[in-house]
């Protein structure tokens, strides 16, 4: 299975993880705009969820309705264990990539 | 998080239903959910509700396109864009070629805003021409039943048509069965008093069935009652809205109160709505009744001063109207045997009446930018196939991956239809502004001016444009598409396919250099004309002449005498301004739509039928009126300050009407009444003076007869004085309006203007005409340049081994220049060719808009040609430039 990952879809793998069992668009939305500093449109989002789902890297489900949400249900996603491979994967590359570099290139 | 959610602060609802729409199925609750969640949580509060509900807006929009559609579950990209399965909707199909129409365009945004910028300019100067000609030609006048609603005028010998006299008019409103109700109208021009400043107002002496005539009543008060339109009859009035708002401050209780106008107490009967559109006088601010019996003096059938309205009953023809009415006139006729010199009436009806005037240039304008828009769908047409030739490769792989041909052909037609709707949108914008340019620029005489806006019929009519051009430049690429074979593509272009291209991008640009040229032959004539009618003199000499309009009114001025002793005074005092080199007086103004005219009755020469002598423009002037204006005295002698009131009666003619008077004879001597056959005083010919543009410098010369305004019978209300300056004439205007004004400051002063402006503006319609047809010359000409330089630039890219080859094979830079400017310019000749022969015969439409210039005339012809070659070089010159560039050994190492 391909585990590239594109920049986007790193992003929101990693919100994922972050947030735990609480992932939803809101909370994903809203973690990328404070860690990230992007601004992502739920369009962008979405599709990227999608994309993700589609590779089989997420899964979701629908959790239940709030009055702030006009009465709709959250919809969930979660890892699964490709997601966390493609993860694990993609942040090797990075820390490979940048080993041995000026300090100030280190990845985290 | 979220505070108490206000109903008032929810988000858009149209935003929200269009989403659920665009949305799978999937995620669409959890989207609308998350959507409004962050609404209330961060957006709204961070923001406030204008801002929130515009993000709520963009994510909604911008969500279809970056998501998956409703029907592709699963992965997203292994589902190519090629078939379209059964169960698909239309709309799925539609907004799934949509999204990828969106996303290819953004990704090319150069050809994208060449491509959108090019249509805005076509579909924009469409639809604010559109939104001018939509409310004059199209849309029925705003009257109920309007299109029963005529004018009625005398048709003289000469085919000319004339007003009407009050004897005439009441005959006729009285005798004829035609008509439901038949209106006259005179101009009424009275100062209001008692409020603020002295105001002259504009309005209209109408009888009392004018409103009713219009099928229009008063929103306060009531209509004229026939009792008012009597002689002596008490005085009323009925205020427009604006005039109502302006000066009443809207406040109801005028109706019923008096006001002073012109001295005089007039009681306010009623206010007309607010949307009361007046298309005989659309300046008129007030009106009266006309207050008309048959023994006042200017009543009698021959004083030919008022216009009349009529609205016909429901089943009777113009025609068979005008037959009853000249059945009556034979009768009048009868009766009168000396009042009358009509052949009959002439009843066209009122819109043909209020439109005929702005119709040819109208339609030539619209023709105009209708070709600016057809080579601006060239020019996108081309730069399609230009993108087609790049994109064989990826249409031969969705071929081969299933895609249908009416599948790709959708896809193109899509592509255009966005392009379209982009320009469409943007267009649309450009009219708007352009609209206020085009009302700003608009001659004075333009009929419904407050009409012309981009309303809802105009944006109807600007996406039906819109989605014909997509359709229509969209087929052209998809077309050819369609017709190449798909395989070939992906190895290399068939001879076919590229000829066939060619072909048609060739075609392409003769046909953009051909309408350019068209347009620009069309701009040259108009052009030509505006020459020739500058160079027309108008019979007087404007340098350092201005003019302002002196007005009496009141009761001071009761007397004949006492206004001819202001007007004297006036004179005295703007003589008196230090830098005023002459200074004289005229009753009437030439090029300024003053018309006042009187039959000619020769005591030598008289006629059975008195009506049939010549009739002349009468001139009360002061003296030295003649001479400020430098019109020639040709024989005789000019009046002088001897000529007043007891001395003999004398009067000057100009060439014109001594040629038609007096054929061969000498005129001077010669004594003749003005107006009245019968009575009044015998006035003797002392002077011939030069013919005077007095209607317009491309009319014909009117007779013109100037008499001293002291010996005519009455004392004109109003005259416009005429001032030389020594020096600059604008510095000295405020010094001439300080001295008027000092000797009553309560006469308004109106109409200032130098005379070179009243000329100028004696052509304002043709200016206009002139400089929409320049402006859209111009971009005719730079959208074909573009269209030239985009087919060689291409040609020379595909040919660029074929160049290399030459090269190496030791052509000169000059044989590689040669080539690529002969295929360009014979292009351009082709072209040329074409558009010429096609403005020899389609120049027909702009015939009556031209002025001593022939509509072939060879100088202009000859002149837009050379100009189109000139243009055409250029556009050959930079591709011819970069071919010469070509380095041989890069060029045929192979691609």
């Amino acid at each position: 299975m391909d585990l590239r990952l594109g920049d986007l879809e790193q992003l929101v793998l990693l919100a994922l993880i972050r947030l735990g069992t609480d992932a939803y668009g809101v909370a994903v939305q809203r973690e990328i705009a404070r860690r990230a500093g992007r601004d992502l449109s739920f369009g962008t989002i979405y599709s990227t969820l999608a994309r993700l789902e589609g590779k089989g890297l997420v899964t979701s489900h629908l959790g239940d309705p709030t009055p702030e949400r006009g009465g709709r249900r959250k919809k969930f996603f979660t890892l699964r264990p490709a997601g966390r491979r493609a993860v694990r994967q993609n942040l090797k590359a990075l820390r490979t990539m940048t080993q041995g570099l000026d300090p100030s290139w280190q990845a985290p | 998080m979220a505070g108490p959610v206000s109903p008032a602060h929810k988000p858009p609802a149209l935003a929200a239903w269009w989403l659920a729409r665009a949305l799978p199925p999937d995620i669409r609750e959890a989207f609308l959910g998350d959507l409004e969640e962050r609404f209330h949580s961060e957006v709204l509060p961070a923001r406030g509700l204008r801002a929130a509900r515009r993000w709520y807006w963009l994510e909604a929009l911008r969500a279809p396109l970056a998501l998956p559609l409703p029907d592709r579950r699963g992965s997203p990209t292994a589902q190519p864009l090629n078939r379209s399965t059964a169960k698909d909707g239309v709309m799925t199909t539609f907004l799934r070629d949509l999204r990828f129409a969106v996303r290819l365009l953004g990704r090319q945004p150069g050809f994208t805003a060449v491509v959108t910028l090019t249509l805005a300019l076509g579909i924009g100067a469409t639809t604010a021409i559109y939104s001018a000609v939509h409310p004059i030609l199209v849309e029925s006048l705003p009257y109920p039943d309007a299109g029963r609603l005529v004018m009625v005028w005398e048709r003289e010998k000469t085919g000319e048509t004339s007003n009407l006299g009050y004897g005439t008019f009441r005959d006729l409103a009285d005798g004829a069965t035609s008509f439901d109700h038949l209106a006259a109208m005179s101009y009424w021009e009275p100062t209001l008093t008692g409020t603020a400043e002295p105001e002259r107002l504009f309005g209209q002496s109408v009888s009392a069935a004018f409103f009713r005539t219009l099928g229009v009543a008063p929103a306060l008060g009531r209509d004229f009652t026939a009792a008012e339109d009597v002689r002596d009859a008490p005085r009323a009035v009925i205020l427009s809205h604006a005039l109502w708002r302006a000066r009443f401050g809207g406040d109801s209780s005028v109706v019923g109160r008096a006001i002073t106008l012109g001295g005089v107490p007039f009681a306010v009967v009623g206010v007309m709505p607010a949307g009361f559109e007046n298309v005989l006088a659309p300046n008129a601010q007030l009106w009266r009744p006309l207050r008309y019996d048959a023994s006042l003096p200017h009543a009698c059938r021959s004083c030919r001063h008022l216009r009349v309205v009529g609205r016909l009953k429901p089943d009777v023809s113009p025609a068979a109207a005008r037959r009853e009415l000249d059945v009556l006139l034979t009768r009048m006729m009868a009766d009168y045997p000396t009042e009358y010199a009509s052949t009959g009436f002439a009843v066209p009806s009122l819109h043909a009446q209020v439109t005929g005037g702005v119709k040819p240039a109208l339609l030539a304008l619209l023709g105009a930018v209708a070709l600016v828009l057809l080579i601006a769908c060239a020019n996108v047409a081309n730069l399609l196939l230009a993108r087609g030739a790049q994109r064989e490769g990826e249409f031969a792989v969705r071929t081969a991956l299933g895609a249908g041909r009416p599948r790709l052909i959708r896809q193109m037609l899509t592509e255009a239809l966005v392009l379209a709707a982009a320009g469409g949108a943007l267009g649309v914008g450009l009219a708007i502004v352009g609209v206020r340019a085009l009302v700003t620029l608009s001659p004075p005489d333009l009929p419904r001016l407050d009409a012309i806006a981009v309303n809802g019929p105009v944006l109807a009519m600007a996406l039906l444009v819109t989605t014909v051009v997509g359709v229509g430049f969209g087929l052209v690429p998809a077309w050819h598409a369609a017709r190449s074979e798909p395989r070939a593509g992906l190895h290399q272009q068939t001879r076919h396919a590229i000829g066939g291209r060619h072909a048609m991008r060739a075609g392409l640009v003769v046909s953009e250099v051909a309408l350019a040229l068209l347009l620009l032959v069309g701009s040259g004539l108009l052009l030509r004309s505006m020459q020739r009618l500058f160079a027309v003199s108008p019979g007087f000499d404007p340098d350092r002449l201005f003019t302002l309009q002196v007005q009496t009114g009141g009761p001071r001025f009761q007397t004949d005498s006492a206004t001819w002793g202001y007007f004297e005074r006036v004179r005295a005092a703007v003589r008196a301004v230090p830098g005023v080199e002459a200074v004289g007086l005229t009753s009437q103004l030439p090029l300024s739509g003053d018309y006042d005219g009187y039959g000619v009755h020769s005591e030598s020469k008289p006629r059975p039928n008195p009506a049939d002598d010549p009739s002349a423009f009468r001139f009360a002037v002061s003296p030295g009126y003649v001479e400020t204006m430098r019109i020639p005295v040709l024989r005789g002698r000019t009046l002088d300050e001897t000529d007043r009131g007891g001395a003999p009666p004398v009067v000057l003619i100009n060439q014109a009407l001594a040629r038609r008077a007096w054929p061969g004879e000498d005129p001077l001597g010669q004594r003749v009444r003005l107006g009245d056959p019968a009575n009044g005083p015998w006035r003797t010919v002392v002077g011939i003076v030069g013919d005077v543009r007095h209607v317009s410098l491309g009319a014909e010369v009117p007779n013109a007869a100037y008499v001293p305004e002291t010996q005519w019978g009455w004392s004109d209300y109003a005259m416009s004085l005429v001032v030389r300056a020594r020096g600059e004439p604008a510095a000295l205007l405020p010094a001439v309006r300080r001295a008027v004004r000092a000797l009553d400051p309560d006469q308004p002063i109106v109409r200032v203007a130098l005379m070179s402006e009243v000329v100028a503006a004696s052509a304002a319609e043709r200016r206009f005409t002139l400089v929409l047809f320049e402006a859209f010359g111009v971009l005719a000409v730079v959208l074909a340049a573009a269209g030239i330089y985009g087919v060689l630039a291409g040609a020379v890219a595909e040919r660029r081994r074929e160049i290399g080859v030459r090269t190496a094979l030791g052509a000169t830079q000059r044989d590689i220049l040669a080539l690529v400017l002969r295929q360009g310019l014979s292009l351009t000749a082709a072209g040329a060719v074409i558009g010429l022969g096609a403005a020899a015969l389609l120049t027909r439409a702009i015939d009556d808009l031209l002025f001593q210039v022939p509509r072939l005339d060879p100088v202009t012809y000859l002149g837009v040609t050379l100009l189109m070659a000139l243009v055409a070089g250029i556009a050959c010159w930079v591709p011819a430039r970069r071919a010469v560039r070509v380095d041989p050994v890069a060029a045929t190492r192979g691609e």
